[in-house]
């Protein structure tokens, strides 16, 4: 595959996270530096967080991955809301 | 009063087992159902669904879903349907159910919904076959909607989603990704047919709190906008019609 070019490659890092089975998340955030590449955005766990850096690595080897996703927190909510 | 539980979007995978349940154990107490709002897996596999099923299965109180996106996109949403099914969970598309809750008949129509934007910009099935689709799959899936509800006999109404109806619960995310995260067509089908509540999710980062152009309360439950397992929303006990004979003799139950 042709290399994309710089001003595509944080188009690509997120199809790929959106369409490679182990990640396969639609809301996240990647923008691409001089050399680093950094993914923010919500996720259900702690294992597709550490995955996220795992397929990004394998995109783009030569960039120092920073993933600022986070864990969607799934506490028991605090208290009701009356709405009718 | 009955109190609904609600989250959407919570995304199951295969290693997602006991991500959830933990904070499930005190939801009888607090909730008479929880309801669902699609994304229920991550791509769509029956395996996910399973590893959901597993931590529902059992919950003393009602359990109804629709399906998301995400459930679509191995083209195994039959077999996501039935995983759930097979524990217990109402999956509803197009189509609605009654539930007795103390008395109370708790009617919920439910279906995935679609895009296509909102009232001014929303697209048109003109053109191309492509566009004809797309906006043809909204407006069959609204239409389906409003039908569900007007059948509901019940004492309150909900409307579970997976789109969004409305632009105010979308506040948060790109106004460019509006037409892909919801169309008005659902809340005209709401407003025509009447509710006294919405339920959607989809949009991760968007507004809890909206309400359709007739007023009606639009809550979005995705689990990022909720920031917890679930909220609770509580509906004020009306003086109920009588029920039909026969119904109304077991908690939350199906009708």
């Amino acid at each position: 595959m042709t290399t994309p070019r710089q001003d595509y490659l944080s188009e690509h890092v997120r199809d790929k996270l959106i369409h490679d089975s182990r990640v396969n998340e639609q809301d996240l955030r990647v923008h691409v530096g001089e050399r680093s590449v950094t993914v923010a955005g919500n996720v259900s766990t702690e294992h597709l967080r550490e995955t996220i850096s795992i397929v990004a690595r394998e995109l783009l080897p030569d960039y120092e991955i920073v993933n600022e996703t986070k864990v969607v927190p799934v506490a028991e909510p605090e208290g009701e809301e009356p709405v009718a | 009063m009955i109190r609904v539980a609600a989250v959407a979007d919570v995304h199951f995978g295969m290693e997602s087992h006991g991500v959830l349940r933990p904070s499930l154990e005190h939801l009888p107490d607090r909730a008479d159902v929880l309801l669902i709002g699609g994304d229920l897996t991550r791509c769509g596999g029956p395996g996910e669904a399973q590893v959901l099923a597993d931590e529902l299965r059992g919950l003393p109180i009602p359990v109804v879903a629709v399906l998301g996106n995400h459930d679509y996109h191995a083209d195994k949403e039959a077999g996501v349907r039935a995983r759930l099914e097979a524990a217990g969970v109402r999956v509803l598309e197009g189509e609605g159910i009654t539930l007795d809750v103390n008395g109370v008949r708790l009617g919920i129509a439910g279906t995935k919904g679609f895009g296509g934007g909102f009232r001014g910009a929303h697209g048109s099935d003109f053109g191309e076959p492509e566009m004809k689709a797309f906006v043809g799959h909204t407006k069959l899936l609204a239409d389906r909607l409003g039908r569900a509800l007007t059948q509901l006999q019940a004492d309150f109404r909900i409307a579970l989603l997976h789109y969004s109806p409305i632009e105010e619960t979308l506040v948060g995310e790109r106004l460019e990704i509006y037409p892909f995260l919801g169309s008005y067509l659902l809340a005209e089908a709401i407003d025509t047919a009447g509710a006294d509540l919405v339920l959607h999710g989809h949009a991760h980062r968007g507004t809890e709190k909206g309400r359709t152009p007739t007023g009606i309360p639009v809550r979005n439950v995705a689990q990022p906008v909720i920031g917890h397992a679930y909220n609770v929303y509580t509906l004020a006990a009306r003086s109920a019609e009588p029920s039909p004979a026969g119904i109304g003799e077991a908690d939350g139950r199906l009708l």
